[in-house]
């Protein structure tokens, strides 16, 4: 038996988000820059980018790389992606409520 | 991950002549339709979109597709310089169209499985796998990251605690040891993939103050990693259950609570149901219908410490049916009182 957690939503620079999904940091500037990934503000002059940006980035890379859409595409996709799935968990409970 | 592959050509729903802009456009059209970032959770969108991915690996790298057109279900084990391909397998290259099986197949960047609770009910999760292996197959060095999605009640998400799951998790083969070949024929244990899947029980501690959305990793815990390499990640996505009473703002929770009309004119002690049990609210004299009262304290735990408050909003509520006595009382309340709402 093994058990083991980390917490992802502590902030990450740009850098290492970078470093982790296989882009350049230019990449990841422009992502922000673009208003496609959120950012912590920070003390320092950076802003900083929660750790679950790591798994949107690469969703984006996946749908881009698989469907040829760009990032802008991609993030409006997964934006209404996760809508869809917070309305249909919210249709589930409504018709469990109902039964 | 096993998966039995039909013919390539049909999978992608293609001639065998088909140009390679033809191929890619078929499987960009089947991609929209199935892929698992579109259809998350839905396991048979998944088991399309692998069997596609396959067949577009294959079929969209000339030298892997010009293989396959002549050695049929025998070309990887051909490609990777295994000898000659078995007696026989000219007539089943040709005669069959159930095609090769996923012989070392590369799903680039997903794989499957499904997650049960340790007997404590049952909750929908997806597991993803998306490389580590930079979207090449898992043989080559660290094994895939894997991403799940848990569903917790609010309860379980507030006070965090201990959860056993059950997976099916990859594992490197061990009869061909991850190759996907034994000597010159195609591992049948895992069909050439190189891995088996394998029930695998793991406990997760979910830190108290999770929230809809949070993110736990559970590092070395995603798919096998390949000649001592070390595992990928499995990272796991909260879900919170829709609550009956609460609703989350936040750090904060609120609920809606009734109210008679007399207790909003005279007050009361109304016992209200908080995250950590029963508490009794005072409600004070002259309370509106939509005020708002505060629980200091009540809400959430937050993650570095501390709690959210708990909003209790007011509903007056009038009785549907009254009794005649009831109905006298107001009767006498209309003519004494100088109460106008409208003035």
């Amino acid at each position: 038996m093994w058990a083991a957690d980390v917490d992802l939503d502590e902030p990450l620079t740009f850098d290492v988000v970078a470093t982790i999904v296989g882009a350049k940091r230019s990449l990841v500037v422009q992502l922000v820059q673009q208003g496609l990934i959120e950012t912590i503000d920070s003390e320092t002059d950076e802003p900083r980018l929660p750790r679950r940006t790591v798994v949107r980035i690469r969703r984006m890379q996946r749908l881009r790389r698989d469907l040829g859409v760009n990032f802008a595409g991609a993030a409006i996709i997964l934006d209404l992606v996760g809508r869809i799935e917070q309305l249909n968990r919210e249709l589930t409970e409504a018709q469990r409520q109902l039964q | 991950m096993v998966a039995n592959i039909k013919d390539y050509y049909a999978v992608l729903g293609v001639q065998r002549g088909a140009s390679d802009d033809e191929i890619k456009k078929a499987y960009r059209k089947l991609a929209r339709k199935f892929h698992p970032d579109l259809n998350p959770g839905d396991k048979t969108s998944e088991e399309q979109f692998k069997q596609i991915q396959a067949a577009y690996d294959v079929l969209s790298n000339a030298e892997d597709r010009k293989l396959y057109d002549q050695y049929g279900e025998n070309w990887r084990a051909v490609k990777a310089g295994a000898g000659a391909p078995p007696p026989g397998w000219e007539q089943r290259a040709q005669q069959s169209t159930r095609g090769p099986r996923a012989g070392g197949v590369d799903f680039g960047d997903f794989d499957f499985g499904r997650f049960n609770t340790g007997g404590q009910g049952g909750f929908d999760i997806f597991e993803e796998m998306f490389g580590g292996a930079r979207g090449r197959g898992p043989r080559r060095g660290r094994g895939r990251d894997v991403e799940a999605e848990l569903e917790l009640s609010l309860e379980e998400a507030n006070r965090g605690g201990r959860r056993t799951l059950q997976m099916q998790a990859a594992e490197i083969c061990p009869t061909c040891g991850g190759t996907g070949l034994v000597g010159d024929k195609v591992c049948e244990t895992c069909g050439g993939d190189g891995q088996v899947l394998r029930p695998k029980t793991i406990e997760v501690n979910i830190p108290a103050g999770m929230r809809d959305g949070s993110t736990i990793r559970l590092a070395g815990q995603g798919g096998s990693g390949t000649n001592g390499s070390e595992p990928g990640d499995l990272y796991l996505h909260i879900r919170l259950r829709p609550h009956p009473v609460f609703t989350v703002k936040g750090d904060d929770l609120e609920l809606e609570l009734p109210i008679a009309p007399w207790e909003a004119v005279l007050g009361a002690g109304i016992e209200v149901p908080t995250i950590d049990g029963k508490v009794e609210l005072k409600v004070p004299a002259g309370a509106k219908a939509g005020q708002r009262l505060r629980l200091r304290g009540q809400g959430l735990n937050k993650r570095k410490g501390g709690r959210g408050d708990e909003f209790v909003r007011l509903k007056v509520v009038v009785p549907k049916d009254v009794s005649t006595e009831e109905r006298s009382l107001y009767e006498e309340l209309k003519r004494v009182s100088r109460f106008n709402p409208r003035s």
